[in-house]
Formats: C-alpha cells, structure tokens, sequence
C-alpha cells in the first residue's frame, strides 16, 4: 500500500460529514424508519441494513482479532478474553452458578451486539449521508443506527424473552416456575391454619398480577432501548443542525455514555429475570442452614 | 382556570414523564452517593445496582414520550 492510500480513505470517511453542511434547516428525525427496498412482502428499513453491516463487521472483526485461540493469548485475543471475562464476573453472581455457563453465549452477545450497534450511530457518514425522499420532499438519512428502529429492539427483546423462556423451563422446570410465580410463600409453622388457606387466594392474586408484569417486559425492554438510541439521533440531529462547529461534541459523548449504559442495561435486566427464578435455590439452602446453625449455637449459649 | 389550563403549549403528557423520570433519577443518585460515602468498598456493586435502577426509572420517560398519542 503506498502512503498515499491511507490519507485517502482518511479524507473521504471524513468527507461524508459534508452534507450535514448542505441542508440548511434542520427538521428532526422520524421516527419510523424509511424502508429502502422489500424482500417480497417485507419492507427492509435503512436501519435493518446498517445492522447487517455492522453484525457482519463484527464478526469479521472477532474473528480477525482472535485467529486460533492459542493456550498463549495474542493481543487481539486477550483482549476480546479480558472484554469476555468482565461480562462473565458481572453476571454470573445474578444469574447464580448452576445457569452462569448456559446463559453466557446470550448475555455476552446481547451486550456486545447492542453496544456497537449503539455507537455505530456516531460513525461519520451515519445520519450525514442524505438522499433525496421524493414522498417527503425532503433530505432524509440514508444510514441510519440499528436499534433507532423499533424492528430491531423489538427483536432483540423478544429473542431475550424466548431465550427467558428456555432457560426457566430447562433449569429450573415448570414446577419450580409456577411456584414462584403462584405458590404460597407463607410459613405454615408460624401462621394459624384458615390465614394460611387464605393466603392461597391472595397469592393467586399476586401471580396474575406478575404474569402482566412479565408480559410487560419485553414492551419495556425495547422501548427503552429504542428511546435511548432514537432520542440521541434526533438530539445529535438537532445540535448539529443549531450549530454545526462544535456545539455537537459534548453530545458525542453523552452518545457514548448512553450507548454503552444502555447496553449493560439491557443484558443486566435479561440476566436479572433469569436469576430471578434461577438464582433461588442456593439463596433458599444458604438461609435454611444458616438459620439451623444460628439456632443450634445459640441454644447452648443461652443456658 | 380554564384560560391559564389553555395557555400551556407543548406535549404535557411527555413533560409529566420525564419530570418524574428526572426526579426518580436524581433519588436514585443521592442514595447511591450516601450508600458510598458510607462504604467506599462497595461502590462497584452499589454503581451496578444504580445504574440498573436509573434505567427502570428513565424508561418511563420513553413511556410517556413514545407510548401515547
């Protein structure tokens, strides 16, 4: 490659920041995202592309990066071994031991899919490179972050909630779930025998009421994670079209705060309803026994 | 009272959520600094903990912004 090659690519990634200079007024982002063409009966938005892109870029970078894994790590592979090990010790004392391994090939890819998603929205050329829309008559984005379109985090939260799914039924099977879910909670030693009858009823009750909340959460999952992204287009949109030279640079990065915070979010939420039903065996046990030996050392100490 | 309900332009709705999401936040932090100051040595899992906090509580925010009408 000769030197001239290199200054080059520099100058036109650089370039694709022009049109943000064209436009003259600034109108903000819609929501929806433009679809560019339809694979027979569904539309592909300009987003669904940008996240092809970017999945496909990082698994050629990963892979690049780690080679064959050698017992004696490269550069490349100690560093995708330090960003998998962190994942690893942040979730698996919520997810407990039994489902830590099982549940790691998804918590690491959610958070590492979500997060370069979120900060290929600050690539040059993302949100700069326009072309004509002849249905709004305006100049609309060609490229457009992958989960600033509602398909993309609605998909990643219903993978997460059949993923949710599996695992409760796998590891901790349905008997366990629905009495976590439904099951009385009272201590039938310490409560007289028509309150504890009655606490059935009430904590049938209770279950209806957690089976909306988990109905809820895939809503709330992509919601947030489609609100985040898409409010911080349409605010990096905003000051760009205010001030062009420099207003947008604090806004950078808070983009990349926000990116990377909602990334974790997510894959601490999907790992916090797995360990909400998974995690509570070794939780039970320790209490039992630690109440057993807390009573049996306390007996010979009164007397 | 009507007169003073007419004059107030913009989305209320979105104005009410994210009035609340501020503050919810805002509470979150203050507890997590005090939680802190009074054990530094927990300030890794106190910091997950809030964040996770801090997320639940700005998505209603997006509720009320991206939600209703």
């Amino acid at each position: 490659m000769s030197r001239v090659t290199p200054l080059a690519l520099l100058f036109s990634f650089l370039a694709t920041g022009l049109p943000a200079f064209a436009a003259g007024e600034s109108h903000s982002v819609s929501p929806a995202a433009k679809a560019l063409f339809s694979l027979g009966p569904l539309p592909v938005t300009n987003s669904m592309v940008t996240s092809w892109v970017v999945a496909f870029v990082l698994i050629v970078a990963i892979r690049l990066a780690v080679g064959r894994p050698k017992l004696v790590p490269s550069r490349g592979q100690s560093m995708v071994e330090s960003l998998v090990e962190g994942i690893l010790d942040l979730t698996s004392p919520i997810v407990g031991s039994k489902v830590a391994r099982a549940t790691f090939p998804l918590l690491v890819g959610l958070f590492i899919y979500i997060l370069i998603q979120n900060w290929s929205g600050l690539f040059p050329g993302v949100g700069t490179i326009k072309h004509f829309d002849r249905e709004s008559g305006q100049w609309e984005e060609l490229i457009r972050p992958g989960n600033a379109d509602m398909n993309g985090t609605i998909a990643l939260s219903l993978v997460s909630f059949v993923a949710w799914l599996y695992f409760i039924l796998r590891y901790a099977g349905p008997g366990a779930v629905l009495y976590d879910i439904f099951g009385n909670k009272a201590d039938k030693k310490e409560i007289p025998a028509v309150i504890y009858y009655f606490m059935f009823l009430v904590f049938f009750a209770v279950g209806i009421i957690e089976l909306i909340s988990i109905a809820f959460r895939p809503v709330s999952l992509s919601f947030r994670l489609f609100g985040n992204v898409f409010g911080g287009e349409n605010l990096l949109h905003a000051m760009s079209g205010l001030q062009k030279w420099g207003l947008p640079i604090p806004f950078y990065f808070l983009e990349l705060l926000i990116g990377f915070v909602q990334a974790l979010v997510f894959t601490l939420l999907v790992s916090v309803y797995i360990g909400l039903i998974c995690n509570h065996g070794d939780g039970h046990e320790e209490a039992a026994h630690g109440d057993d030996h807390g009573k049996a050392k306390a007996a010979p100490a009164h007397h | 009272m009507i007169t003073i309900l007419a004059e107030i332009t913009g989305s209320i709705q979105g104005a009410l959520g994210c009035l609340a999401a501020a503050i919810g936040v805002g509470l979150i932090g203050t507890k997590a600094v005090e939680a802190v100051g009074r054990n530094p040595g927990a300030s890794g899992k106190i910091l997950v903990q809030s964040i996770i906090g801090m997320a639940l509580a700005e998505a209603v925010a997006f509720y009320a912004l991206f939600l209703g009408r």
